[in-house]
């Protein structure tokens, strides 16, 4: 089975500093990662530990300085567009996360546009739905929502394309506790019914292993460890896993 | 009419004291409010009376007609100077911000060149080289008013970019130049409107400037600069010469910029305001 | 003894109503944990406890006591008096609270006011477990890390060690590692000064670890408080048991998060009834148009119309 995503030793640094000091930073040293056909891989690390880069790296948005990434079995293609419809992200701030001037019901049909669907506003109606929102909600602007409301659009954009494979980063850490739990059920049931791969990159690593199948941990640019999802409720083998989740 | 309602009564002021100023132009320009701005009617430097409202000037021309004229010319000159001004730096500056790279290296530095210059000094070096005028005038306007219009639009921009419903876009596969004039554009406009109001209250100010000094507007056009130079010589025996055209030139960048910080609080993102 | 005593303080912003008649006492020495999610109004209780809510904001009922005297009718200078010496606050945005142009051994000088040696500011910064008091001193805010900048947050809020400190979501800015040494760190000079803590954060589990008494707010009401245990083993508010079910870390292998549905309301004027009503599983006929009263029992408060089923049901 050809994996949706393959990380291959992918490192990345940057430099940074004022110039003649300027030091190397290596946010991400041969990173290996794999995730296959309908498969939820969950990142846990803390800021700074390479998460955000790795998910900059699955999604194109970044060239790795070593390695490489495929998707679906081929290297990221030059033009962004020949990927339009097959990977889209749920970002982090669900205050930014729709453009504030555009009705709902157009930024959720945005992906679709790209295509040239001609179905495009059954399809985003049917889409909204499917996050648990009436129709009434294409016609409200971002600023009329609540944050987890933004977040279900925001998903329900993400989805439309029916992509085979989602970035999570960060797409229920700004939300309060109560609405937390609703969008995790929300990803875990339209995961069930869609079965779209997911990279699905969270600092806490009760929400990430709620959702995934396997738990990649993330530290200082490194993959420290990765296994079931499972052994995350027992007993992971990395030290700095076991802190982690004594933290919850 | 939202935004009339959503302004607050200072700026609302400023916005009804503009609206008078055009009103007053277009009364003298078009239904020739006061007579002819160039005939001679009567003695010369007679103070403000039922016949000459404002008053006579050292020709015997009626200042009425003339202050009219004046604040046509002048509000004309700065409107489409700045008009040219804003299209110029949404183009450079939402490029610039929204691409990043050389490209935005090259824009900011050339701006920084024009920025560099102190405004009058570059007005009457674009007076020497176009030769002094009503064509002199705009083209400083827009080389005093681009830089800081440029930079901000850019900082939008930039900032627009970084937020995620751009990202989404890209990864969606939606080509730059959309992104540009769906996304960025529309959500930069607010800036562009609150510095174009700023931009002409500069505009007004450099036209004063340079006809004042006798590189702008030539008599025997008038305009709000070239009344002021005239009014300056009569300073004493016939202070309203100086005194009405200074005081619209003054009420004009007043009300401008009072209604430019009423439109800057009222387009601030509506995101931006918590409630608790 | 009581310290701080919150008397159905209304506040309002506006139109919005930001508290809803919260009531809350705290003791002498006690750690208090006041648990809530966004705008549940705890930052606005923190802010009201040393007069310090924003002009925007008014008191329109109730009030607010420490030690026995009213904070709404303090001048100014009693307040700045009460602020410099009884109160101490630690903010969510440690370098946001720090003054940008100023070093920082001056800035904790300055929290100790006129008794500050060089040593002292030292010393200060070593009790906050900085590694190199001396170069941190030397600094200015943009060149520490975020656990340092809280660090020294803490230093000049336990320098003139009051008697009360607040703490509104110390950590939330912080990585978790940082976290759990900052909140060591909190709690530790707490105990050594005898300083009365109330820690204001989102995350039950984690309040309930440290402190002493949890107080859960929602709607602008504290709607339920009691012993830290007792509230997170058996949760007599709807609510409160909710949250304890959404946490996802809290659930175990193979089990569904219980998640509460619809959002947190916005209150716009006094809630006519329980505030949780929409979202309550257990919702009766009277909780929509009717206040719930406070009901006590052993130390354990709940503002609930099944309380006293509820309480039945756990004995």
């Amino acid at each position: 089975m050809t994996p949706v995503l393959e990380l291959d030793e992918v490192s990345v640094s940057f430099a940074a500093g004022p110039p003649f000091r300027r030091r190397t930073t290596h946010a991400m040293r041969e990173v290996s990662l794999r995730i296959d056909p309908g498969e939820t891989v969950g990142l846990v690390g803390e800021s700074g530990s390479g998460k955000t880069t790795t998910s900059m790296v699955a999604l194109g948005l970044r060239a790795p300085s070593s390695g490489a990434v495929r998707f679906e079995g081929e290297p990221f293609p030059r033009r962004r567009r020949a990927l339009a419809g097959r990977m889209q992200a749920v970002l982090q701030h669900p205050q930014w996360s729709l453009d504030p001037r555009m009705r709902v019901g157009r930024s959720v049909a945005e992906p679709l546009g790209v295509l040239g669907h001609a179905d495009a506003e059954q399809r985003t109606l049917a889409m909204l739905d499917q996050v648990g929102l009436d129709a009434s909600f294409a016609k409200r602007y971002p600023h009329q929502l609540s944050g987890g409301q933004r977040q279900r659009v925001s998903i329900a954009r993400a989805l439309v394309t029916r992509p085979p494979f989602l970035v999570f980063d960060e797409a229920v850490s700004a939300l309060d506790v109560s609405v937390q739990a609703q969008i995790l059920n929300l990803v875990k049931d339209l995961q069930a019914e869609f079965g779209f791969a997911a990279l699905f990159i969270s600092h806490d690593l009760g929400a990430v292993r709620y959702v995934a199948d396997r738990v990649a941990v993330m530290r200082g640019g490194e993959l420290v460890e990765t296994a079931d999802a499972a052994v995350f409720y027992r007993k992971p083998a990395h030290e700095y896993s076991r802190r982690l989740m004594e933290a919850l | 009419m939202t935004t009339w309602r959503r302004l607050d009564p200072l700026s609302r002021t400023g916005l009804v004291c503009l609206v008078v100023l055009v009103l007053a132009a277009l009364a003298g320009s078009v239904f020739g409010l006061g007579g002819n701005p160039d005939g001679i009617v009567g003695s010369r430097l007679a103070p403000p009376s039922w016949q000459w409202p404002l008053g006579t000037d050292q020709l015997g021309r009626s200042m009425l007609p003339r202050v009219l004229e004046g604040i046509g010319t002048t509000l004309l000159l700065s409107t489409l100077a700045v008009l040219v001004t804003a299209s110029l730096s949404t183009v450079l500056g939402i490029v610039a911000g929204y691409r990043g790279g050389w490209l935005a290296e090259l824009v900011l530095r050339m701006v920084d060149v024009l920025y560099s210059f102190p405004t009058i000094v570059l007005a009457i070096l674009v007076a020497a080289v176009l030769g002094p005028g009503q064509a002199a005038t705009l083209c400083s306007i827009v080389l005093v008013t681009i830089p800081l219009m440029t930079r901000l639009v850019r900082t939008a921009a930039m900032t627009v970019s970084e937020r995620d419903y751009i990202t989404s876009a890209v990864i969606s596969g939606v080509g730059w130049w959309r992104i540009l004039a769906r996304h960025v554009l529309p959500n930069v406009s607010g800036t562009i409107a609150v510095q174009g109001t700023y931009a002409l209250s500069v505009g007004i100010l450099v036209e004063g400037g340079l006809s004042f000094l006798g590189f702008g507007v030539q008599p025997p056009e008038s305009s709000l600069g070239v009344l002021i130079q005239q009014g300056g010589i009569y300073l004493l025996a016939a202070p309203w010469l100086l005194a009405f055209p200074g005081v619209v030139l003054v009420v004009a960048i007043l009300a401008i910029n009072v209604f430019g910080d009423g439109l800057r609080d009222r387009l601030e993102p509506r995101e931006s305001r918590s409630l608790v | 003894m009581t310290l701080l005593e919150v008397d159905q303080l209304v506040v309002d912003y506006g139109a919005v109503r930001a508290l809803d008649g919260a009531t809350l006492s705290v003791a002498r020495g006690e750690t208090v944990g006041i648990v809530g999610e966004s705008g549940s109004g705890k930052s606005t209780l923190g802010s009201a406890i040393g007069g310090l809510l924003p002009k925007a904001a008014e008191v329109t009922g109730g009030e607010v006591k420490v030690d026995g005297s009213v904070v709404g009718s303090m001048s100014a200078r009693e307040l700045r008096a009460l602020r410099s010496t009884r109160l101490g606050y630690v903010f969510q945005e440690p370098i946001g609270s720090l003054d940008p142009t100023m070093r920082i051994g001056r800035q904790v000088a300055l929290a100790l006011r006129g008794r500050a040696s060089r040593a002292d500011v030292l010393d200060r910064l070593a009790t906050v477990k900085l590694a190199d008091p001396a170069r941190v001193a030397r600094g200015y805010p943009h060149q520490l890390s975020g656990g340092m900048a809280q660090r020294v947050a803490i230093a000049m809020a336990m320098a003139a060690e009051p008697e009360l400190l607040i703490a509104d979501e110390p950590t939330a800015a912080l990585d978790s590692q940082v976290r759990d040494e900052v909140l060591d760190l909190v709690f530790a000079l707490a105990a050594e000064a005898g300083t009365t803590i109330l820690w204001l954060s989102h995350d039950l589990p984690a309040v309930a670890r440290r402190c002493s008494r949890v107080a859960v707010m929602y709607g602008g009401r504290v709607v339920e408080s009691g012993p830290a245990s007792a509230v997170l083993a058996e949760p007599r508010h709807p609510y409160t048991a909710a949250l304890a079910g959404s946490v996802p870390g809290a659930v175990s292998e193979g089990q569904r998060l219980v998640a509460i549905p619809g959002q947190p309301p916005v209150l716009s004027g006094a809630s006519p009834g329980c505030s949780f009503a929409p979202r309550c599983p257990a919702v009766l006929e009277s909780c929509a148009g009717e206040r719930p009263r406070s009901h006590v029992s052993g130390g354990h408060d709940v503002l609930c119309h099944r309380a006293s089923e509820t309480v039945g049901a756990a004995r």
